[in-house]
Order: C-alpha cells, then sequence, then structure tokens
C-alpha cells in the first residue's frame, strides 16, 4: 500500500533541497489546481511506494497569502498520512511557529531538524531529545545540503503513518485553551475528531474561509463569537493577534528549555548585509556585480558558447572539446600565406606580361575543376619569361601590425599550387554540424535537393530551430549566474535595494527579478514574476517586464545600430535605455487604471542568511529555466517556423499556386501587403517590413533573416544581418529605422513568450490585454519617433502624421499626469485574498 | 518609537504593531510579536532589513514605521 507524505516548512529553510534529494529524477511538477502556485510531488527514491507532496514554503497557515491557502486546504482536504516539517535549526524559534499550527491539523507530524551544522558552528546546542518529548512528536536531525539524514526522516514519517496517532500537544493555557475547548464541543457534530482542534482555533481567529465552510446555526455562531470577545476584552487584542502571541509565548518557553545559545554579535551574514545593503554602498555593489554578470555571459564566455552553437552544432561542425583545433588554425594560416604568395607571383607575373586570366579565371570560379587550374598553371610556368619572375608578398602581423615581405619566384609559385585547403575533419575529433549530418542522411536516402522535404528540412525547421537554439548557451550562461546570485542570498537583497526605486513608479522591488532574467529570455522572465504576492504587482510586472530587450532582440539591435549608425554603441544603448523608460512610463500609467490602482504591497521579505551555493541547486534552477525555451523551441517555434518557410516559399506564379522563384509573389508578401498601410504612421508601411516584423513573432532575431530572404540574399546572414545593410539603408531612412527598431523591441514578444504570458495570468482576458497594451504601446511610442524624429531631421514635413503623434505624445502625458483612479479595495489581492478584519 | 528611527545594530523589543490590517498579521507571523527582540542590520532610504528571532526580514519604511519599539 502506498503511503502519502507531505513536506511542509518555512521558506528558505532548505526545503527544496530536502526535496530534490528525497524524490531525485522522480518529480512531477505541476499547479496545485485553478492557482499559479507551482505543486511538486515524486516518489522517495528509497521506497517507490512512498509518494511525497511538497508544500509550497510558508510561515503560517493563516488565510493571507495564496501558498498558505493551498498549503492548508490540501492538509484538511486531502489528509496524507504524515506531515515532514522541516525546521530550520538555526531559526529555531520562528520556524517552530508553524511546527505548532501542524501540530493541530490531525495528522502525524516528524519533525526535520534541519542545518544543524550552522546550530553547532555558533557553538549553540539544542536538546533533541527534549524537543522531542515537549513537542511529543519524532525529531530527526538532518542536513539536506549534505543529503544527510533524509532516509532516517522517511522511516520515522512511514512509522508514524503506520501508528496514524495525531500529536496532541496543545500550545494554549488559561481562558484562551478553554476558549478553543469549547468551540471544539460547539462542533462536535459537523467536524471529525481528528480536525476539530484545528477548525476551532481557526474558528477563534474569526477565519472567514473556515467559517464559510460550516453551516453552524445563528445560536452556535454566537455563542462562537460571544466566547470569542470575552478573551479578546480579558486580553485587549484582537483574536488573531492573541492566538499568535500565545504560539509565540509557548514557543518562547520551549526554546528556553531545549536550546542553549552561546551569545555572540552580529552573524557573518547580518556583517555582509551591513556593507551590501550600506545606503552608499549598495548600488555600486550591486552594479558592479551585475556588469560581471553580463560582461562574462554576453562578452566572454556567452559569445564562445554561442559561436559555438552556430557555427559548429548548426552550421559547418566542431572540433570535440577544441582537439585538433589548434593544429586546423595553424594548417588554416600556412595554406592562407600559400595563397598570398601565390597571388602575389601572379601579379608580378601579369606586369611582366604573362597571361594570368585563364588562371585567375579559374581559381574565382565557384565551382572549383581541379584539372582546369592545373592546366592553366602548366600554361603560365611554360612561358619563357616566367622563370625570371619575382612577386612581393606582403604579412601582416596580426599583434603587432608590422609589415614584412618575402620574394616569391616561380619555384615558390609551383609549390603554392600545390596547397591543399585543409579540411578540418583530417584534424583531432572533428564532429559535424547538425546541417552537414543531415544532409549526408538525405543523401543516403536519395532525397532529392531541390524537393520540397529537403527544403522544408534544410531551410526551415533547421534554419529556423537552430537560430534560435543558438541562444541557448548564452541564455544558460547567464541563468547560471542568476542561479548563483539566488542560491547565495544576494537575489532576495537586490529585491530589497531595488524597491525604493521600482516603488516610485508603482512596482514593488520584486518585480525588478524577472526583469533581470528577462535580459536572457522573456519566457522564465514572465515565470520568475511568480514570487510577487500581490495579483495587481505581479500582472503589471508580466505586462512590462517583456520591454527589457532580450537575447533575442541583440541582432535586430545588431543590424541596425550597423546598417544606419556606423555600429554605434550608443544606439545599443539606446534601446536598453528605451526598454527601462518604457517600463517606468508604462507602470505610471497603468497605475492610473482602476484595475492597477493602490499602493504596491508593502514589502516585506524574508531575507535567507547568505550561504556557499550549492551545485545541484544552481544547475537545477538554471537547466529549469534554460529548458523552459528549450521545450518551447520544439513546439510553438518548430511550428510556426513550417508556417513561415511555407507562406515565405509558396505562393502563386504565373496563375498556378507553386513554389515561388520570387519571394514578393509568396503568400506571406500578400499576407504583408494588406497589413503594410497600418504602419504608415511609424514609416515602415512596406510589405517587406511588416513580414520582418511578423516573423519576429516566431522568434525575435527572425527579423535579421527575414530581412535576408527579403533582400533575395544567397546563404545564411551573420547575426548582424551585415549581408544586406546597403539594401536595407535603401529602404528606410535613419529615423525610419530606429521607429522600426523600437517597434520590434517593445510589441508583442514571441509565440514562446506569449504562452508563458497565457499560463502565469491564468486568464484569458489578461492575456489579452498584455499582448495587446504592448503592442499599442509599440506603435505610439514608434510612431512618435517617427513623425517627431523626421520633422526635426527635415526628412518629414508637417502633417497628418505630425499631428497624430503629437496627439499621441498629449495623450501619454495626460496618462501619466491625470489623478488616479480611486482604489478598489476589492480588487487585485490575489494572495493577501482574505480580509480578517 | 518607530522601528524606522532605530540605529543600526541595536537590540531593542516590540512594544506593538499599529494598524489593523493583513499585513500587521504578516508581520505578527513572522515573529514581529509584543515583547519579540529586534535588531535593525541595515537601513537603506528608510527600508529596514531587521532580524527577528534569528531571521532577517527586509521591510519597507511605511511598515517599519508601524512597529513601535
Amino acid at each position: 500500500m502506498s503511503i502519502r507524505l507531505a513536506l511542509a516548512g518555512n521558506p528558505n529553510c532548505g526545503k527544496t533541497t530536502m526535496f530534490n534529494d528525497l524524490t531525485g529524477a522522480t518529480q512531477y511538477v505541476g499547479n496545485w489546481p485553478g492557482v499559479t502556485v507551482e505543486k511538486k510531488e515524486g516518489k522517495f527514491k528509497g521506497d517507490k511506494e512512498v509518494l511525497i507532496t511538497d508544500l509550497p514554503g510558508i510561515y503560517s497557515l493563516s488565510p493571507y497569502t495564496l501558498e498558505e491557502v493551498v498549503a492548508r486546504d490540501y492538509l484538511v482536504n486531502e489528509k496524507p498520512q504524515a506531515i515532514m516539517n522541516l525546521v530550520d535549526a538555526s531559526n529555531i524559534e520562528r520556524n517552530l511557529y508553524l511546527t505548532t499550527q501542524l501540530l493541530e491539523m490531525g495528522i502525524p507530524v516528524v519533525i526535520a531538524l534541519n542545518m544543524m551544522d550552522i546550530v553547532k558552528k555558533r557553538g549553540d546546542v539544542i536538546d533533541v531529545k527534549k524537543l522531542s518529548q515537549e513537542l511529543g512528536v519524532p525529531v530527526v536531525e538532518t542536513a539536506a545540503i549534505k543529503g544527510e539524514g533524509t532516509r532516517e526522516l522517511v522511516e520515522a514519517a512511514k512509522k508514524a503513518a503506520k501508528a496514524g496517532n495525531a500529536p496532541a500537544k496543545r500550545a494554549f493555557e488559561g481562558t484562551i485553551e478553554n476558549a478553543v475547548t469549547e468551540i471544539e464541543k460547539l462542533i462536535a457534530d459537523v467536524t471529525e475528531p481528528a480536525q476539530r482542534r484545528w477548525f476551532a482555533v481557526k474558528l477563534f481567529e474569526r477565519d472567514s474561509k473556515v467559517q464559510a465552510r460550516f453551516t453552524l446555526g445563528k445560536d452556535v455562531q454566537d455563542k462562537i463569537e460571544k466566547l470569542i470577545t470575552a478573551v479578546e476584552e480579558e486580553l485587549d487584542d484582537d483574536a488573531e493577534s492573541i492566538i499568535t502571541d500565545a504560539r509565540y509565548q509557548y514557543i518562547g518557553k520551549l526554546v528556553k528549555d531545549c536550546v542553549k545559545k552561546k551569545k555572540t554579535g552580529l552573524s557573518t551574514s547580518d556583517k555582509i548585509d551591513h556593507i551590501v545593503t550600506n545606503r552608499i554602498l549598495a548600488l555600486p555593489i550591486f552594479a558592479l556585480i551585475m556588469w560581471l554578470v553580463y560582461y562574462v555571459s554576453v562578452s566572454t564566455a556567452g559569445g564562445i558558447f554561442t559561436d559555438w552553437a552556430n557555427d559548429g552544432v548548426f552550421g559547418e561542425g566542431w572540433h570535440l572539446f577544441t582537439i585538433g583545433a589548434a593544429d586546423y588554425e595553424e594548417a588554416t594560416a600556412e595554406y592562407d600565406d600559400q595563397i598570398t604568395r601565390r597571388d602575389a607571383w601572379l601579379e608580378a607575373a601579369d606586369e611582366a606580361g604573362i597571361d594570368t586570366s585563364a588562371l585567375t579565371e579559374q581559381l574565382e570560379a565557384e565551382e572549383a575543376d581541379e584539372t582546369a587550374i592545373a592546366d592553366a598553371a602548366a600554361a603560365i610556368e611554360a612561358d619563357p619569361a616566367a622563370a625570371s619572375v619575382v612577386g612581393t608578398a606582403e604579412f601582416e602581423d596580426e599583434d603587432s601590425g608590422e609589415v614584412t615581405t618575402e620574394d616569391v619566384n616561380l619555384a615558390t609559385f609551383e609549390e603554392t599550387m600545390t596547397a591543399a585547403e585543409p579540411d578540418p575533419a583530417d584534424f583531432g575529433v572533428w564532429v559535424p554540424g547538425i546541417p552537414v549530418l543531415l544532409e549526408k542522411l538525405f543523401h543516403s536516402m536519395g532525397v532529392n535537393e531541390d524537393g520540397w522535404v529537403y527544403s522544408l528540412v534544410m531551410d526551415g525547421i533547421v534554419a529556423g530551430v537552430g537560430a534560435v537554439l543558438g541562444f541557448v548557451p548564452q541564455m544558460l550562461i547567464l541563468f547560471f549566474f542568476l542561479a548563483i546570485l539566488e542560491d547565495c542570498g544576494y537575489m532576495a537583497r537586490v529585491a530589497f535595494i531595488m524597491d525604493r526605486i521600482f516603488r516610485k513608479f508603482g512596482l514593488s522591488g520584486k518585480s525588478f527579478i524577472p526583469m533581470l532574467i528577462g535580459s536572457g529570455c522573456g519566457v522564465p522572465a514572465v515565470m520568475a514574476s511568480r514570487t510577487i504576492e500581490q495579483e495587481r504587482d505581479r500582472r503589471m510586472t508580466i505586462m512590462t517586464t517583456c520591454f527589457v530587450p532580450c537575447g533575442a532582440k541583440l541582432p535586430i539591435i545588431a543590424m541596425f545600430a550597423g546598417a544606419f549608425f556606423g555600429g554605434s554603441g550608443t544606439i545599443a544603448f539606446s534601446a536598453y535605455v528605451l526598454g527601462v523608460l518604457s517600463i517606468i512610463i508604462s507602470g505610471i500609467m497603468l497605475k492610473k487604471f482602476k484595475i492597477f490602482t493602490g499602493d504596491p504591497a508593502p514589502f516585506v521579505m524574508e531575507l535567507p542568511s547568505y550561504h556557499v551555493p550549492t551545485a545541484g541547486n544552481v544547475f537545477r534552477s538554471m537547466w529549469e529555466r534554460g529548458s523552459s525555451f528549450i521545450k518551447k523551441a520544439g513546439t510553438v517555434i518548430l511550428l510556426s517556423t513550417i508556417f513561415m518557410w511555407f507562406t515565405l516559399g509558396y505562393g502563386w506564379e504565373g496563375g498556378a499556386f507553386c513554389a515561388v522563384s520570387d519571394i514578393d509573389n509568396s503568400i506571406m508578401a500578400r499576407i504583408g501587403s494588406v497589413i503594410a498601410p497600418i504602419f504608415t504612421l511609424p514609416g515602415f508601411g512596406t510589405w517587406k517590413s511588416t513580414v520582418a516584423a511578423i516573423s519576429g513573432l516566431v522568434a525575435k532575431e527572425n527579423v535579421v533573416a527575414t530581412f535576408g530572404q527579403l533582400y533575395h540574399f544567397v546563404g545564411e546572414v551573420a547575426e548582424d544581418g551585415s549581408e544586406i545593410w546597403g539594401e536595407l539603408a535603401a529602404d528606410f531612412t535613419q529615423v525610419g529605422a530606429y521607429a522600426f527598431m523600437a517597434f520590434n523591441l517593445l510589441c508583442a514578444p514571441c509565440f514562446a513568450a506569449m504562452g508563458a504570458i497565457k499560463r502565469e495570468m491564468n486568464n484569458g482576458k489578461w492575456t489579452a490585454l498584455a499582448i495587446g497594451y504592448m503592442c499599442v504601446y509599440a506603435y505610439v511610442v514608434s510612431t512618435i519617433i517617427y513623425q517627431i524624429g523626421g520633422l526635426i531631421t527635415g526628412e518629414l514635413t508637417f502633417g497628418v502624421g505630425t499631428v497624430v503623434a503629437i496627439a499621441f505624445i498629449a495623450l501619454i502625458i495626460f496618462l501619466l499626469f491625470r489623478k488616479p483612479a480611486k482604489a478598489d479595495s476589492t480588487e487585485g489581492l490575489r494572495r493577501m485574498s482574505v480580509d480578517a478584519n | 518609537m518607530p522601528l524606522t528611527l532605530m540605529d543600526t545594530g541595536v537590540e531593542t523589543t516590540v512594544k506593538s504593531i499599529r494598524g489593523k490590517d493583513q499585513t500587521r498579521k504578516f508581520l505578527q507571523n513572522l515573529g514581529f510579536v509584543e515583547g519579540a527582540k529586534v535588531t535593525v542590520v541595515s537601513s537603506l532610504a528608510g527600508n529596514v532589513i531587521v532580524n527577528v528571532k534569528d531571521a532577517r526580514v527586509a521591510i519597507s519604511e511605511q511598515m517599519a514605521s508601524r512597529i513601535m519599539v
């Protein structure tokens, strides 16, 4: 028979680490019914009959946060056979507060005393035996980080579950205990004996969710109310505070008996906080850490891995562990030198009156014809004048820039003609890229290279999905560093540091973490908004977090900065400024609407003590975020890539529907032409730019690749599209280009991110509202940029467009400075859902 | 006096928490009850990090000003 165990505990007590250790890879992750709170279940590694449910991290079983409600509903309705209560021993008083409540649920409890190593290091002593006696439940010492004691914990829980004895310890005394006992009697006929205690305490606290659970007669309700008011008058406080106080008093005595504290000054963690959250140093330290993270993940390590993914895995191939890469590079350099010598001699020969055109023609031909080259070379060498020709080859040292010259005579020339271009596969361990492998596979299967199957797979799927997956390494490195910052405890401080700033425009400091993640990828960013308690703060964060330029938007920025602004770094920087400004403006504007009014929830957040991050947690977190993106690439992006391939490759040519030779005749070109007029105001009302923008919905960097296709560029364009800069410059003006870039950065994110928004909003109307807002905002901003910018540079004259742009500006100013709508106190409270008073 | 005015690093005792809303309850659940020993670890533009019952809790100025010590 299987046994169901629940794992409960405070946030930051090591519960996630413990759960991972208990269940290993057998986890099932989903949502609790109807809410976006993560539910994790898994089978115990040592015994598949044991099913463990990980409850959300909570401080109490009050009805104030969604997590608490979810946890207590599970305990009351699903009745697991035993609760494993994880208690952070280094913070035992606060952790036992939840324990006192779990003990009333009528379910056997086993306490896991975690982080005992920290307690011992501090020099404190906990009398575990006495603690177990006082609480009346088994207590097991564990160290989740090291995986110690977990087996004993599950064994103890199994034993407790089989015995089925609910703890009988009572935390209250005197009048409170009497009142609760009286209530127990009053509800005896509507409750099971095991759960009676818990319901009685909750009714004493006037917990409206529990009140609503029972249909008690008017006389019973009155009797209960009379009992409560009597105690409230005696103790001069409200019932709920009375219970809280009583619990903490009970714990205070318990801890006094069982814990011997060696009094020391500030803990190491507090000392670090003294510096890191210092009013002067907090922001500079934060800026420095962020700069380091981005420098490494984008410029150095990230760049190397991105190149590997793009040119290696989704390109020609790569040298495994770079074995043979150095030799190959040396051989290539040697080959290049030979070519330089050859060209130098040919140039000299040409000047000496020898006809070299036949050879140069052959050498420059796309398909090299070995025999023709050899024949042409032999003809030149046979020329009597050739023997006396001496060319001068110039070599530039890459590091010093020093130029050396070398004389090239006929013998050297003959040698250069035998030099063969080195094949990377001949050096070290060469792993061919996916396109190369697929090509071979198709070849061996006899698939026609001109057929649609080949085109679909190679041009559609491999090129499309490959471009998207090329971002994975960079993203994983960024998430790796962010996971370290999270696991060591710094990220919680970041939220604290940023809170004062974010509060000014209606967001909470906790909104900052999704935005940081958003600079890597919007999908995990939207998912990270879950840590924000208040519904309206969370919705606003979801609506604005995609304004941060994610990794996939960088190629768009690079392309336009390169094509129109001489590769100016200012343009790239301005894209981030635009993103941040958009968040600020949106925050202030949205806050004035009725659905968002009210102050951000007061910032209350527990800061975990600093500790060395564990590899397991860091890699798990990195992988969870990264894989959410990879999964999307495998589903949504795959499908939309096929759609784009089809609509761009097929259409009507010569009156018939067929694979088009000219992209201008494709289905997408027609769709683009219909939509294009909408974008006349922001200055990119051509079907090409419309199609490019639409393709950006699949994945933002597609905008670059699509322009490549639209300008008939043969082959794959570089990441920044440098091959098509000239054509782009002909189609756009500087202002128009910037407006188009701004639109693509701000409008609806890619399908993958939209999917994440839908999941996290958990509501169709809100999803539509969020995406609609982004699109409208992007349209308004790009129109203003184009119309006003054009007027300033003299590209445009005053006209209808200018009037619209001015109207848009007026609208934004009005929305920024108007009086906020009256707060509707019942709206927007998601987690603090029940008003107790 | 309100917690916001406390010097950092000095241990003091919670006398009362003003207000009657959910956030007050939330603070109480976190250990901010009458008689609890608290130390302000750090203060940043009004927001404070408080050590209470061996845990560090970051709270905004708005909330901290309601905790009387």
